[in-house]
């Protein structure tokens, strides 16, 4: 049977619980996403200011049912996201921590680097971002053509380009950006950047939906990157560029699935608890609805056991997030059928559930590239045919 | 009758529907779950193997087992596939027949979701060999994007339905959510036949062995009331 042990149903119940603080600031945080600043204190936002530090380096977070969970593993993360999505995705996004950058951080960073991250994220809640996405390029890691110059003997390396569609970049105090030290696949690296920085600007984008995340454009213009900067500079050239955010991506994807998972659900609640009565072929919309999101929840946490088993194995991830974005788009715009003419209008929230669904489906690679990516991987035989969970151990699940 | 129903039942079933056909695969479902009798749905349709048409004494309709010779049988027609035929019949059982088996139920109806899964999966292998098989340009027809864009919807839908059967005991899934899986692999199936154009409107093909397993879900799944 595919359940989650005590242990990680303790969590989603704890998560679930701080989530209804998200709920009740939703509609206002849309309204003004800089309100989280006001809400640094909720439980949920203290935990995912340090979600991702391992424990080594001073991460204690509030144990719970006598476990602490510090959010290093891709399924812990995918039940944590489904619930504060589920809440309010956009407090979620807008919360501060070290997420995208911090996953990349853990896989890439030396001791000195790790301890100098952590260290920043642990003394105070501090928004970070990742930045590979460029203006006209996409996530096409091949073209990508921000570039840090390398450091001579009179000055550091120096770094320039644009990157767009980043988010909370335009409040972050640190974070990562791809960029080229040469032509090809090994030329490209990922480098810390500090904000402020002279050189480095970043403002937020006025998006339809997910407005907490305050996706931001990125230009910089000769920002000095001390040697130091360098992530993976103990590591050969192979393993701190593509490699580095392939796998980044493979073990983000399934939250980024949970999220989408999670908005889904929020929809069916909402039907839920705002229509008492249902017709009969309601009801039956309505638990058709349910079926596909148990359904979509399994093939998640599968693919988010399957990341933690092995990093590189992301296709079920790619599987997973193609799903979880559809549905979201289809509970959101099914829920709005259960409240007559103008329900958008009427329903702030279903309003904002919709808005906030049609920004997964490009949020960590649109459909189309996920599903390129999974044919790819049945093509080649990296998605075993015969046994495609081969990796995820079910004993968790 | 008492069946013992184990995990690698689901699997051989799944293996050999992937493998060997239609007709195998039921073969090797019914032998496990139902041995010596003509499975049969709610309604008394059945869609089996020759052999098992020949060879039951005792008829098996959505848990109740009766005698073969109490109820009227009618022969509705026999499909050629790949593998082996299969024959449908009506077997109408009269009302009031007691001794209903939910294991026996459980078993069924959990392996033949195995068993469509694994026809779904070997139609998409089926569909891209054909596909590679075919050039446009300098390249097969099988890389062009929109066809990979349908492998990939036609595998997420296994991977789903997959997702939902794995771990899953005969029984621990309603009829609602096995009728939902069954849905889920005919709509995959639909998409994965037009990746074969014409081909997949052969009699004897792929594209019948597609609608013999839509038939399966329709004989055998109880509808929703």
């Amino acid at each position: 049977m595919i359940q989650l042990d005590d242990r990680l149903l303790a969590l989603r119940g704890q998560v679930r619980e701080w989530g209804a603080d998200f709920r009740a600031l939703g509609l206002a945080l849309d309204r003004d996403p800089e309100l989280i600043r006001e809400h640094f204190d909720l439980p949920a936002v203290r935990y995912l200011s340090t979600m991702g530090i391992p424990p080594e380096y001073g991460n204690v977070p509030i144990p719970i049912a006598g476990n602490r969970f510090y959010g290093t593993l891709a399924l812990e993360r995918a039940i944590i996201m489904e619930e504060l999505s589920c809440a309010d995705v956009g407090m979620l996004v807008a919360s501060p921590g070290p997420l995208l950058a911090g996953v990349l951080i853990d896989l890439l960073a030396d001791e000195q680097q790790k301890d100098w991250f952590y260290g920043r994220m642990l003394e105070s809640p501090l928004w970070t971002f990742f930045a590979l996405t460029e203006p006209d390029r996409g996530s096409d890691a091949g073209a990508l053509s921000t570039t840090v110059v390398p450091a001579t003997a009179d000055r550091p390396a120096l770094l320039s380009g644009a990157k767009r569609y980043v988010g909370n970049a335009a409040r972050a105090q640190l974070g990562v950006v791809f960029a080229r030290t040469s032509p090809g696949p090994l030329g490209i690296n990922a480098v810390l950047v500090e904000n402020p920085s002279t050189g480095f600007h970043a403002e937020a984008l006025e998006t339809i939906g997910l407005r907490g995340a305050r996706i931001s454009a990125i230009t910089m213009e000769d920002v000095e990157i001390a040697p130091e900067r360098f992530l993976g500079r103990h590591l050969s050239p192979s393993r701190r560029g593509m490699w580095a955010f392939v796998q980044t991506f493979n073990l983000l994807r399934p939250g980024v699935a949970a999220i989408a998972l999670g908005i889904a659900r929020a929809a069916h609640e909402y039907v839920i608890t705002h229509r008492t009565s249902l017709r009969r072929d309601e009801r039956d919309r309505l638990d058709l609805l349910a079926r596909r999101i148990d359904g979509a929840r399994r093939l998640v946490h599968l693919a988010a056991a399957a990341v933690d088993a092995r990093t590189g194995d992301g296709y079920l991830a790619s599987a997973a997030k193609v799903r979880a974005a559809q549905l979201a788009h289809d509970a959101t715009q099914e829920a709005c059928t259960f409240f007559g003419a103008g329900a958008r209008l009427e329903h702030p929230v279903l309003d904002k559930l919709v808005r906030d669904a049609r920004g997964m489906e490009f949020i960590e690679g649109t459909s189309n590239m996920q599903k390129l990516n999974l044919f790819q991987g049945l093509f080649t035989g990296k998605l075993d045919r015969d046994d495609p969970f081969r990796t995820a151990p079910l004993a968790v699940v | 009758m008492t069946t013992i129903a184990r995990a690698d039942q689901w699997s051989r079933c799944h293996r050999a529907a992937r493998t060997d056909g239609v007709s195998a695969a039921l073969t090797e479902l019914a032998t496990a779950v139902l041995p010596g009798l003509l499975p049969c749905g709610p309604a008394g349709h059945a869609i089996v193997p020759t052999g098992i048409a020949a060879g039951a004494a005792r008829v098996w309709a959505d848990g109740v087992t009766v005698d073969r010779g109490a109820g009227v049988e009618k022969a509705l027609g026999v499909v050629e596939l790949p593998g082996g035929d299969v024959e449908l019949l009506r077997h109408q059982v009269e009302p009031g027949a007691n001794g209903f088996s939910p294991a026996e139920r459980a078993c069924w109806t959990l392996g033949l979701v195995w068993l469509r899964l694994g026809l779904s999966e070997e139609l998409r292998e089926t569909a891209m060999r054909y596909l590679n098989g075919r050039r446009t340009g300098n390249s097969t027809l099988l890389q062009q994007q929109m066809v990979k864009s349908t492998v990939a919807d036609g595998l997420i839908e296994h991977l789903e339905v997959r997702a939902v059967l794995t771990g899953i005991g005969p029984g621990e899934l309603p009829d609602t959510v096995l009728n939902h899986l069954h849905a889920q692999l005919t709509e995959a199936d639909r998409a994965l036949v037009k990746l074969l154009g014409a081909s997949g409107y052969l009699a004897g093909g792929p594209g019948q062995v597609a609608r013999v397993s839509e038939l399966l879900a329709e004989a055998y799944c109880r509808p929703e009331v």
